[in-house]
């Protein structure tokens, strides 16, 4: 558990110093991700500890972003104002979402099944 | 409250102190979960909602401030960075399971994410929301914890953006299984990657409960689309904000 916990803080705290001074734009542990997955590809496993952690943290991961949510409450007045909208886009904006996806990763599945060079069938 | 009890004395000193706010969030969170698996995994129980709704009520009725509230429970907060890095494991373990299907899930993931951004920015836009709201719709299909840090970036609420993250993933659990159905979209894997799209955390551990095969490929498409949104918003908005006139 804990030696999960080191390696993660480790690589978050690599991507945060890459963050600051090689690429400001992409936030430190999105830069951490990357440089695990990098690192993990080239060791072909991943160890159990980082394994286990890992799967807590995306099991709970809702947990992790109550506080801000909670900081709504700033935000009450204006959200009552616009609750029209913003559910409106909320909604269609999830329904096309996830409509898109399917559809384009479908045809273009098909697609390259019929036309691609000797993609294998699964 | 003239007089100073002494439980008065102790609760003004249990307020205080950050572990307080560590409780509230913690416990209303618990609670939240065992409902959740209660109500045998319903989207629409969703525990984040749960814990937020009641951490809201619970602050407002003892009249504590959000920043004081925020000072305790910034300890959890803290987290979200080290959880994003935590991504990494599902993406590896899905890279190894598709080879071959790599190119498509990336096409596709970019094809979703341009329209989820595109029609709920145009949409509350053209509804006539505010700036801060508006603003706010850029990250929301991108997992919470990578979409706070898009925000801080792009220079908009990481707080609305983050409530409208768990919106879109409760809307999303609920309501993908019957746009899937719709438009007869049945291979496992498919539908795994629009779920990790369009409905994140919460799409993905229901995904798991039907199958494995949706469960992995969601993890992977969540985690991807949140890398490939973390690196490409920023340099996109910088060349369209001028004429968005966000």
């Amino acid at each position: 558990m804990i030696e999960g916990l080191v390696q993660l803080f480790l690589w978050q705290g690599l991507g945060e110093l890459a963050s600051k001074f090689l690429l400001p734009s992409i936030p430190g542990p999105v830069l951490g991700l990357i440089l695990l997955v990098v690192y993990l590809v080239m060791k072909g496993e991943v160890n159990p500890q980082l394994e286990q952690v890992a799967d807590h943290f995306r099991q709970h991961l809702g947990l992790l972003f109550v506080p801000a949510s909670v900081g709504v409450l700033l935000f009450l007045p204006e959200l009552k104002t616009h609750a029209l909208a913003v559910s409106t886009a909320l909604l269609v904006s999830v329904v096309l979402t996830i409509g898109v996806t399917a559809v384009v990763l479908k045809v273009f599945w098909y697609l390259s099944l019929k036309y691609g060079k000797g993609q294998r069938h699964e | 409250m003239n007089e100073r009890l002494p439980i008065s004395e102790i609760w003004v000193y249990l307020s205080g102190d950050p572990l307080f706010a560590l409780i509230i969030t913690l416990a209303t969170y618990q609670l939240g979960y065992v409902l959740y698996v209660r109500a045998k995994r319903n989207p629409i129980v969703n525990p984040v909602a749960i814990s937020v709704v009641l951490t809201c009520i619970i602050i407002s009725v003892l009249e504590m401030p959000y920043e004081k509230y925020f000072e305790g429970a910034q300890f959890v907060h803290f987290l979200l960075g080290t959880a994003t890095v935590a991504l990494a494991v599902p993406i590896y373990n899905g890279f190894k399971r598709m080879k071959g299907k790599i190119f498509h899930m990336w096409v596709a993931l970019m094809a979703g994410s341009t329209v989820s951004i595109i029609s709920a920015v145009a949409i509350a836009q053209w509804m006539g929301a505010s700036n801060n709201m508006v603003g706010s719709m850029y990250a929301k299909s991108v997992t919470a914890p990578i979409a706070m840090g898009i925000a801080e970036r792009i220079h908009v609420s990481p707080t609305l953006t983050a409530v409208f993250t768990v919106i879109t993933g409760m809307l999303g659990a609920i309501l993908a299984p019957y746009i899937l159905n719709a438009l007869k979209i049945h291979q496992w894997w498919i539908r795994g990657t629009a779920i990790g799209v369009g409905a994140h955390g919460l799409g993905i551990t229901r995904a798991f409960s039907v199958n494995e095969e949706a469960g992995i490929f969601a993890s992977m498409a969540m985690g991807l689309n949140g890398v490939m949104s973390a690196i490409g918003l920023p340099i996109v908005l910088t060349y369209l904000r001028p004429y968005l006139g966000i």
